[in-house]
């Protein structure tokens, strides 16, 4: 880690010490939010209640609410599930991944990723959940025998892989995550001061003060940290933990989302069974994964503070990143049409002619510039490194990827083997409501988060700031 | 500088001549005992005539004697044995049961004479396809090195570079075997059969050795027998120019990016300073993209297209991976055989780490990618794509157990662990059991469309093989032995030197 | 048994306090522990701690999982209720295994992480509710602390603050 080249670009600027690392991370936690931020979450908020009155609704109807019919089984609710969870899939893929590859610009952004991951995984939850109509009866899917006998869950069905995957993926990024902010919540801790209090005279002072002890912010974070202390042996055992569980998460990651592919996948219509879904739908994840980091970044760096660690070449790393996948992907979408043709098979075919020429022609079309054409302007230089050029590319992504999911699953079914069942899709209120609500609800638990937690892995970022800070470069040179 | 040793080049041209032999035996052997057509038809008639003279006699007691033993011996066993004494050729169990009538004897053992004339092409196919994709993966990982900015690799990027020395070698045989293949010397690729791909027949060509096939109706024109439908809306993509024309461009491309990222690194040794660095980068980048598409299309053309009914998106992807591994393996082994050698000085047990975590990487990326296409197709189960594995999983499961526990297993059990990923010795074992791995693999993908059921991995396959790894490592150690072994200037080198894990 | 002190020097550089480690151990010292706000680079090496074993137990629990997976589908499909699902049959378990593999993956990654996990914490101590057992909160800011027990006996104690002090400690404290 020391020896570093020199053509490197620093990825700390500002001339930091250790010591300001620590201030500057420690800021937003013990300082209170400026209007910006407020401003933000009482619209979240908004959203998220009017999304919980649509789930709420849907609950208590049932789900003819939605827009769906006979053909269109599938609509809204799974493109909004497999678009969360593709977002969620970039978090944890991308730092252990990176971890694995030893790429030091991960440090500085690999919090935000595993925080979206698991806000995203949450969102993800929501809609199989209450597309199940009967909510109560959830645990259904649960590998236990039911009241009538010992009949047992189908380990074939692809749905129930999705109830294992997703359930793994949760709660190990939850634990990959967690286990690195330990340290981080320790920093917090020490610098917090304990409490102290004059002796109490009555009862209610008595009250009031164990209140303000356990609540104070010394009490809640030396709880969040375990009781860390920084020992030789036990950063030895974290080291090699996190390289395992990265070890670990790379292949969940891949396969938890070919397992939402194989939803899809393993069935016989066209457009839904082909081979490469798997791996083209993980592309897909890291693609929207990375846009939507993107999105959520660009806001936060400038909100919180953190411009001297989230630099212009993170950005432009990211931006790099986006134009890969976003090709591969690219690629995918064509093998696809391709291979359609090659097979000679008339329904295949047919299903992405009617994809790319059919009614739904425009939704093909803005997936098309949005996830192919857009990221190939990454090329330039000058527009990767560019702030406002790159926040509305990731907004186009985000709704190309959405698009995308919409394509697959909406186009394939809506003109299925029978002509006289051939339908359209029309969301209704209902539908849309709950998609907004989920934003919201997103976006409420990452301003909490950006303002609670520490919103990088300073513990880790300390460990380069010798051989990648502005200021320790110049000196050597 | 590496000095190419006599003695290594003695092991060498030994590997190359018994490949020599192996390929010459293949073809004499091919040629020697076969039959044609016409033969073979009167051949198993008189067989069966006699057959049926000899027979009558004996038939009623072995009636008896079956069906007391419950034994459901096909009523065409019998004649098959006969043809097998008689041509010297064998036939499974399944053939036999599949037999309705003396015409599908006929055919049966035509087959099995196509499949032993295909067997030598087949073998030399496989091999050179084999090594042409390691050389490419191998130009594919230097490439992969620069745009991903690697510190670690710095001080060894000589071998990819040598090992993409290969490429206009094999290239230049796969260009052979395709132009062969469209005289009709051989039937790697079946397509290339033109009366598979029209409609209709003129009627008093048919007799004749060269049949005029036509799309046209008209007057003494008959429908086509062989016509297939399938076959015959894919020649829009699957037509002898278009297809050599996409193999010339695809080795150029890959050629030039393997001169260019060579030359500009002798450049920067030198004349220093990073301007030769971000040429290759930028060339580097291009590549990537260009490969990105064309190993796709390269594994249609070349593999997928064998079995011209059956497609599967994934294909590209999937091949391409186990290239990419082989090419991983090669490039560890060379470094590896060089550190033996007390070359490589800035080479430590850091850098065996990281092969160790390449190779464990992508083997379990090509395992996955393997049970991703067998998965979906076996779960889906829709006839026109499920063919492709009934006949590996009945008459090749061996060798897909073998390839699967070479590529999945081996690397997961033996260097899942830190310290053995840190060995020489264990990552040189475990880099040779996955190049043998993905030759399988590479063979499981050949033989079934083009030998199907009448394969053999004897003598010519594993010579041709041999022949083939004598020819490669020739052809690399003589590139990697006319440059100097270590780069001067490379920007990174200090991150390669002081590399630790 | 004459009674223990502990000296803890602080330093202010990582660098420093791995060559001061380095140093201190030559001289034949045994230094109980460092506190530090990142892990240091090969410290571990440095101070003659043994290679953590953290990541065998995760394969074991790995292997575990992926063994309660099969004996889960064995007994719920094939043995207790078998079915023909889609084609599907559940006679035997390796007939259907293409379909049983996704979840065994999973079961084995949530068996590995969540147990060596478990593990990590127990060895460690970390719970919630434990509380900091650092003598100075500086070392999860900017600070190494190094941590040395010695029987009290006033020349090696003085040997050894000799020693942090010519190896760059900014503050040296005693502690019965």
């Amino acid at each position: 880690m020391k020896h570093e080249s020199a053509i490197r670009e620093p990825l700390i600027i500002g001339n930091k010490s250790l010591h300001d690392i620590t201030e500057d991370i420690a800021k937003p936690i013990e300082t209170s939010a400026n209007k910006w931020w407020w401003s933000l979450f009482v619209v979240s908020v908004v959203a998220m209640l009017w999304g919980f009155g649509c789930i709420f609704y849907t609950i208590g109807t049932g789900i003819g609410v939605w827009g769906l019919n006979n053909t269109i089984g599938w609509a809204w609710d799974i493109t909004n599930f497999v678009w969360w969870v593709g977002i969620g899939h970039a978090g944890t893929l991308i730092s252990a991944v990176l971890l694995l590859f030893r790429q030091k610009w991960r440090l500085s952004i690999n919090r935000s990723y595993e925080a979206m991951t698991i806000f995203a995984v949450i969102q993800a939850a929501i809609f199989p959940g209450i597309h199940m109509g009967r909510i109560w009866v959830a645990y259904f899917v649960l590998p236990i025998p039911n009241q009538f006998g010992s009949l047992w869950v189908n380990f074939n069905s692809p749905l129930l892989w999705d109830v294992f995957a997703i359930s793994t993926y949760f709660t190990v990024s939850l634990v990959f995550w967690y286990m690195g902010l330990i340290p981080d919540f320790a920093m917090i801790r020490d610098r917090a001061v304990k409490p102290v209090f004059k002796k109490a005279q009555n009862f209610k002072e008595k009250i009031s003060n164990f209140i303000k002890e356990k609540t104070s912010r010394y009490n809640i974070y030396s709880i969040l940290s375990f009781g860390w202390s920084g020992r030789a042996k036990h950063w030895q055992r974290h080291e090699v933990m996190s390289l395992v569980l990265a070890g670990l998460a790379t292949p969940l990651v891949l396969s938890v989302h070919s397992i939402v592919s194989m939803d899809f996948a393993t069935s016989v219509i066209p457009g839904w069974h082909t081979t490469i879904f798997p791996p083209y739908f993980v592309a897909g994840a890291i693609f929207s994964g990375f846009a939507m980091v993107q999105t959520l970044l660009l806001v936060m760096r400038k909100v919180v503070n953190m411009e001297s660690y989230i630099t212009i070449q993170h950005i432009e790393m990211m931006n790099i990143i986006i134009m890969v996948t976003g090709s591969i992907v690219g690629i995918a979408y064509i093998t696809e049409l391709f291979i359609a043709w090659y097979s000679g098979v008339e329904y295949e075919q047919y299903a992405f002619l009617n994809r790319a020429t059919g009614p739904y022609w425009w939704a093909y079309w803005a997936m098309m510039t949005c996830n192919v054409i857009s990221p190939q302007l990454m090329w330039f230089k000058k527009l990767r490194t560019s702030i406002v050029f790159t926040f509305i590319l990731s907004i186009f992504v985000n709704i190309g990827m959405w698009f995308e999911r919409f394509v697959i699953i909406v186009t394939s079914l809506h003109r299925d083997f029978l002509p006289s069942s051939w339908s359209m899709f029309s969301p209704t209120f209902v539908d849309i409501g709950i998609f907004i609500g989920t934003m919201g609800f997103f976006m409420v638990l990452f301003l909490l988060y950006s303002r609670t937690f520490p919103v990088i892995a300073q513990a880790e970022l300390k460990t380069i700031l010798k051989s990648s800070g502005d200021n320790y470069k110049k000196k050597k040179k | 500088m590496y000095i190419f040793t006599k003695n290594t080049q003695i092991i060498c041209l030994s590997l190359i001549m018994i490949g020599l032999i192996a390929i010459g035996y293949g073809f004499y052997s091919a040629s020697k005992t076969h039959y044609s057509d016409d033969e073979i038809k009167e051949k198993v008639k008189s067989i069966s005539y006699n057959l049926a003279s000899t027979k009558n006699s004996q038939d009623i007691n072995k009636a008896k004697y079956d069906s007391h033993h419950g034994s459901k011996k096909h009523k065409f066993s019998d004649l098959f044995h006969a043809v097998e004494k008689e041509l010297h050729c064998h036939f499974s169990e399944e053939e036999i049961a599949s037999a309705e009538s003396i015409d599908d004897v006929i055919y049966i053992t035509k087959h099995y004479f196509h499949a032993k004339k295909q067997r030598p092409w087949s073998s030399l196919f496989a091999s050179n396809l084999f090594f042409l994709m390691i050389s490419l993966a191998g130009l594919v990982w230097l490439a992969v090195q620069y745009i991903s900015q690697s510190g670690w690799s710095a001080s060894l990027l000589r071998i990819p570079q040598a090992v993409s020395a290969f490429l206009p070698y094999g290239g230049i045989i796969m260009l052979f075997i395709i132009i062969t293949g469209a005289l009709h010397w051989h039937h790697t690729f079946h397509w290339m059969d033109s009366s598979l791909t029209y409609e209709y027949v003129v009627e008093e060509s048919m007799q004749t050795d060269h049949p005029i096939y036509t799309n046209e109706k008209g007057d003494g024109i008959i429908s086509n027998a062989n016509y297939d439908y399938i076959i015959a809306g894919k020649t829009a993509y699957l037509n002898i120019p278009f297809f050599i024309l996409r193999a010339i461009i695809y080795l150029l491309g890959w050629c030039l990016a393997a001169f260019l990222l060579r030359k500009f690194s002798l450049k920067e040794d030198l004349e220093g300073g990073v301007k030769w660095h971000n040429k290759m980068f930028t060339v580097s980048a291009i590549f990537i993209v260009f490969a990105a598409v064309t190993t796709s299309t390269a594994a249609w053309d070349w593999i997928m297209s064998i079995d011209t009914h059956w497609f599967s998106t994934l294909f590209g992807w999937y091949s391409f991976a186990s290239f990419f591994v082989s090419a991983c393996a090669v490039i560890a082994i060379i470094t590896i055989h060089l550190k033996y050698k007390g070359y490589l000085e800035n080479v430590n047990e850091n850098h065996m780490h990281d092969f160790g975590r390449y190779l464990l990487a992508f083997s379990i990326f090509w395992t996955y990618l393997w049970f991703a296409q067998y998965m979906l197709i076996w779960y889906a189960n829709i006839p026109e794509e499920v063919t492709y594995y009934q006949i590996r999983f009945e008459s090749y499961h061996i060798l897909i157990i073998i390839a699967l526990i070479l590529n999945f297993l081996n690397p997961m059990l033996l260097i899942q662990d830190r310290d053995a990923k840190r060995l020489k010795g264990q990552v040189l074992f475990v880099a040779i059991l996955i190049l043998i791995g993905h030759f399988i693999d590479v063979f499981v993908m050949v033989m079934p469309g083009t030998v199907g059921t009448h394969w053999h991995l004897g003598f010519v396959e594993i010579g041709t093989f041999l022949g083939y790894l004598g020819f490669f490592t020739f052809v690399v150690l003589r590139s990697l032995s006319s440059v100097p072994l270590d780069q001067k200037n490379h920007p990174m080198l200090i991150e390669s030197k002081h590399h630790h894990i | 048994m004459s009674k223990e002190k502990v000296i803890y020097g602080l330093y202010d550089d990582d660098d420093i306090i791995l060559d001061a480690v380095k140093a201190i151990r030559e001289k034949g010292h045994h230094i109980d522990e460092v506190y530090s706000p990142f892990p240091i680079h090969g410290l571990d090496h440095a101070m003659g701690l043994k290679h953590s074993r953290i990541a065998i137990t995760s394969f074991i629990y790995g292997c575990i999982g992926a063994s309660c997976a099969l004996l889960m589908f064995w007994y719920m499909m094939i043995y207790d209720w078998p079915m023909i699902i889609g084609g599907k049959p559940n006679f035997t378990l390796n007939e259907n295994l293409p379909a049983f593999i996704p979840i065994t993956f999973e079961m084995t990654v949530f068996f590995a992480s969540h147990l060596m996990v478990i593990t990590f914490l127990i060895r460690c101590g970390l719970y919630p509710g434990s509380s900091s057992t650092s003598p100075d909160p500086r070392t999860t800011d900017d600070k190494f602390l190094m941590e040395i027990h010695v029987d009290e006996d006033a020349k090696k104690v003085k040997k050894i603050k000799d020693l942090m002090k010519k190896t760059g400690a900014i503050e040296i404290k005693e502690k019965e």
